[in-house]
């Protein structure tokens, strides 16, 4: 399965381990299906950061052409 | 929805009726779109649609005798179109342009006797569909009794035209060649079919007895012979057109003769005939018929583009003019139930209208606009259920307005209660969610006024009808509203309810069986109102009433009669009453496809241009936010007296709605019945700041307020969340139920600032379905 990435330079910094974000593949799922993305997130407690660029662009497109299927 | 009830629904709408000028047509020319072709100057377009249907343009087009003439829509806003004339126009001043294919020889062999058009066109007919026809007539030249036309009117080289297009078809054209008794009655057993034009050949020529021809077939008795032409008996004029007819259908009962099916089956369509079709003039500019310069030449190309411009285009779409949903996506109902049942036929694949599925607002004004009542919101509404059944409704199409009722069901807003010191009620007020959300002092102030007003005790009840989870398909939860309801109605003594919603109202008729209903409006009108003329309005206000009551005309009456006692000055709009529109919230609309809801409140809002009163909440709501001024008349009749001018109350939004449910029942619950309420929930502590564009920006996003409160009370009890070094802001997630937030917050003294609020519902790797 492929792996599609929205790795970026980010400001946000896990509060609670006090380390910046790094790469970090996860998988996202909805609806049964299962997605490899690249997101960033805390290397050391996994927070994941989904930006809002994402939330309401890719993402919203993704979710919604999975409702209709 | 099988093929059949699909094919059944279909029918009811008309638009693909014939216009009324071609059903009358005994060849059924679509004079429509020859009108739109010569309209816009097109006349190549214009003889493609003669050359299409007539079988001699050239001859037909200079005599036609239009007996769709007297059928014209025209007719009943200046006179019927001159469609003759502008035949001739356009065939004088064209050439052919469309020629149809001649299909490869298929055997058979047919003698056509007498060259009128009837047998012109049978021949001709029976030539481009490969079988070999015979045309003979006794005389040198084609045409009958259309050789009597003066040759201003019909030269005689569209007669040698016409001889030239037949022999191209393999017509063999037998010219002066005696037809008398003797030929014809050699001719059965040369022949496979014998077609005789009486235009030209006497009845009393024939060497056998054939008897009248059969109406539908125009066969004789004799086997294998056919007739048709002249003048038929009952008749008084020769008609052109007619003679047409006969030799069309002449010919199509020859091809089923030689192929040995039925003659008869389904020819009901053959010649003129009867239309469905629905145009409504009213409205439309009175036109004169075009009358030539020159009476002798006809039409100029300028006199001929002004008469065809005065067609209407006949059509219906009634309900499509009224209606925004069918107007957004384009569609008149036989075309949309067409896509709803492909959309539902799809076992894999993507099914493209689940939206448009999802944003009929399920008023019903199509349906009572439409002749033949077409259900479109029961085809919509019941496909939401298939949906929901099969697992195919989409989550985020009606998450929100579920959620939305499932507060209204919670304990912290709903109320049953006798009225205080009280063990029975005769009366239960029910205001309904919405009014509880958009205006709770009219809730308080209402239930005050009825239980000093009504004897025998007046109850409270705060909840929810269900609507949302009927209008989204959702069966299960909607009996179970229902059920809750009407148990909750027993433990009080089955009173007879009084509502405040038209909606409510609408869904307790249909569905909570022998309850005692009835209107709040209509009580009201039946009691001394409180009356407060320095607080009313000087200027006229118009109604708008709501969708769900739409066939509630009692209730219709008592608000009017109710604005009248209380001294408001009222103008109706057309679009009231049965026809009034959706303000964009029935049927979720709103919530399936936020733009076309807003768009439908501007429709509605734009029907008058007087301020507005509206007596459901969420009509008021919706209006208010399109920018129109707007009241509850609640507001009228209870005004509070520090408030601001009702016109501008603002559209609450979401958060506040929510939050003037839990509040009012608090409220009522601690003055009323001095009951502690539900302990309130610890996110709900938490103090945040919005300004108005975040705020507007959550409400577009269907993010609440409390969701926010949710998210921040999570990161703070958890300590999970994200900081940006540069400017302190903090951002963190949570997933209360489907939905996950995310905020981007800093804390203050003052409280919480919001800076930022979206969602997703793709779920993380730490987050469970």
């Amino acid at each position: 399965m492929s792996t599609f990435s929205f790795i970026e330079a980010t400001s946000w910094q896990c509060a609670e381990c006090h380390q910046p974000l790094q790469p970090t593949k996860v998988n996202v799922t909805y609806l049964n299906s299962v997605f490899n993305v690249e997101l960033m997130a805390c290397s050391q407690c996994g927070f994941i950061l989904v930006p809002e660029h994402l939330a309401v662009g890719k993402m919203l497109e993704v979710e919604q052409l999975l409702e209709d299927k | 929805m099988d093929q059949l009830q699909l094919r059944a629904i279909e029918f009811r709408c008309i638009q693909e009726e014939q216009p009324f000028c071609t059903a009358s047509c005994p060849i059924h020319v679509d004079v429509r779109a020859f009108m739109a072709g010569l309209a816009k100057g097109d006349l190549r377009e214009a003889r493609r649609v003669l050359d299409r249907t007539m079988p001699f343009p050239e001859i037909i087009g200079r005599i036609c005798d239009q007996p769709c003439y007297s059928f014209c829509k025209r007719g009943e806003i200046g006179e019927p179109l001159a469609t003759a004339r502008l035949e001739r126009f356009c065939v004088t001043n064209s050439t052919t342009v469309l020629k149809p294919p001649k299909l490869p020889a298929k055997g058979g062999t047919v003698a056509v006797v007498g060259s009128g058009l009837s047998g012109m066109t049978a021949a001709l007919d029976l030539g481009r569909k490969g079988r070999q026809a015979t045309l003979t007539t006794s005389v040198p030249g084609l045409g009958g009794s259309l050789r009597g036309y003066p040759e201003t009117i019909l030269p005689s080289e569209t007669l040698q035209q016409a001889a030239t297009l037949l022999a191209g078809y393999g017509v063999i054209l037998q010219l002066a060649t005696p037809v008398d008794r003797e030929f014809i009655a050699a001719l059965p057993a040369k022949y496979d079919a014998v077609y005789f034009d009486f235009d030209e050949i006497d009845a009393t020529l024939l060497p056998f007895a054939v008897g009248r021809p059969d109406p539908l077939t125009l066969s004789l008795k004799h086997a294998g012979c056919f007739a048709g032409g002249g003048i038929p008996e009952g008749a008084s004029v020769f008609s052109v057109i007619k003679q047409v007819e006969d030799g069309r259908r002449a010919a199509l009962t020859i091809e089923r003769y030689l192929q040995k099916v039925s003659l008869t089956a389904q020819r009901e369509m053959e010649g003129a005939c009867t239309t469905r079709m629905y145009t409504v003039t009213t409205g439309m500019p009175h036109l004169a018929q075009t009358i030539p310069a020159d009476l002798a030449i006809g039409y100029t190309a300028a006199e001929a583009r002004q008469e065809a411009g005065r067609c209407i285009h006949c059509e219906c779409l009634e309900c499509v003019k009224q209606c925004v949903y069918l107007r957004e996506y384009k569609e008149y109902p036989k075309t949309l139930v067409r896509k709803v049942y492909n959309n539902q036929s799809i076992v894999q694949g993507t099914r493209n209208a689940n939206k448009m599925i999802n944003s009929c607002s399920l008023c019903g004004q199509c349906t009572t606009i439409c002749p033949h009542d077409f259900p479109v919101a029961d085809v919509c509404r019941t496909t939401r259920q298939e949906m929901v059944r099969g697992g195919q409704m989409p989550p985020s199409a009606h998450d929100f307005a579920l959620e939305d009722m499932r507060f209204s069901l919670s304990s912290f807003c709903t109320l049953n209660r006798h009225q205080p010191g009280t063990a029975s009620s005769r009366y239960v007020f029910y205001p309904g969610c919405q009014l509880a959300g958009s205006a709770p002092e009219a809730v308080k102030s209402t239930y005050q006024y009825l239980t000093g007003q009504l004897q025998g005790g007046v109850g409270l009840m705060l909840g929810c009808c269900g609507i949302p989870a009927h209008w989204a398909g959702e069966e299960k939860l909607f009996a179970e509203t229902m059920e809750g309801f009407r148990a909750e109605l027993e433990r009080l003594g089955n009173p007879t309810v009084i509502t405040a919603c038209s909606s409510c109202l609408s869904i307790f008729q249909e569905f909570a069986g022998d309850v005692q209903i009835s209107s709040l409006w209509q009580v009201l009108d039946t009691l001394e109102l409180p009356v407060h003329p320095d607080l009313l309005p000087r200027q006229s206000l118009t109604i708008h009433d709501p969708c769900t009551a739409r066939h509630q005309a009692g209730l219709q009456a008592s608000v009017r009669s109710i604005c009248n006692k209380l001294g408001l000055n009222i103008v109706e709009n057309r679009f009231n009453g049965k026809l009034t529109d959706c303000c964009g919230y029935g049927g979720l609309m709103q919530y399936a496809n936020p733009l076309l809801g807003a768009k439908a409140a501007v429709v509605k809002a734009a029907r008058s241009e007087f301020d507005g009163l509206a007596y459901c909440a969420m009509c008021r709501d919706n209006l208010a936010a399109s920018g129109k001024r707007v009241a509850h008349l609640l507001e009228y009749i209870f005004p509070v007296f520090e408030a601001n001018e009702p016109l501008d109350r603002k559209n609450p939004g979401f958060s506040q709605r929510h939050e003037n449910r839990a509040r009012l029942q608090q409220d009522l619950l601690t003055t009323l019945w001095r009951e502690p309420s539900a302990p309130e929930p610890e996110h709900k502590k938490i103090r945040i700041l919005l300004t108005q564009e975040v705020l507007d920006q959550l409400n577009r996003r269907l993010i609440l307020e409390e969701d926010v409160q949710k998210v921040i009370h999570q990161a703070s009890r958890t300590g999970r969340h994200l900081i940006n070094p540069d400017n302190n802001h903090r951002l963190a997630c949570y997933k209360p139920v489907r939905v996950t937030y995310w905020v981007e917050y800093e804390p203050t003294d003052q409280g919480f600032v919001i800076y930022n609020g979206y969602s997703h519902r793709m779920l993380l790797p730490e987050e469970k379905p």
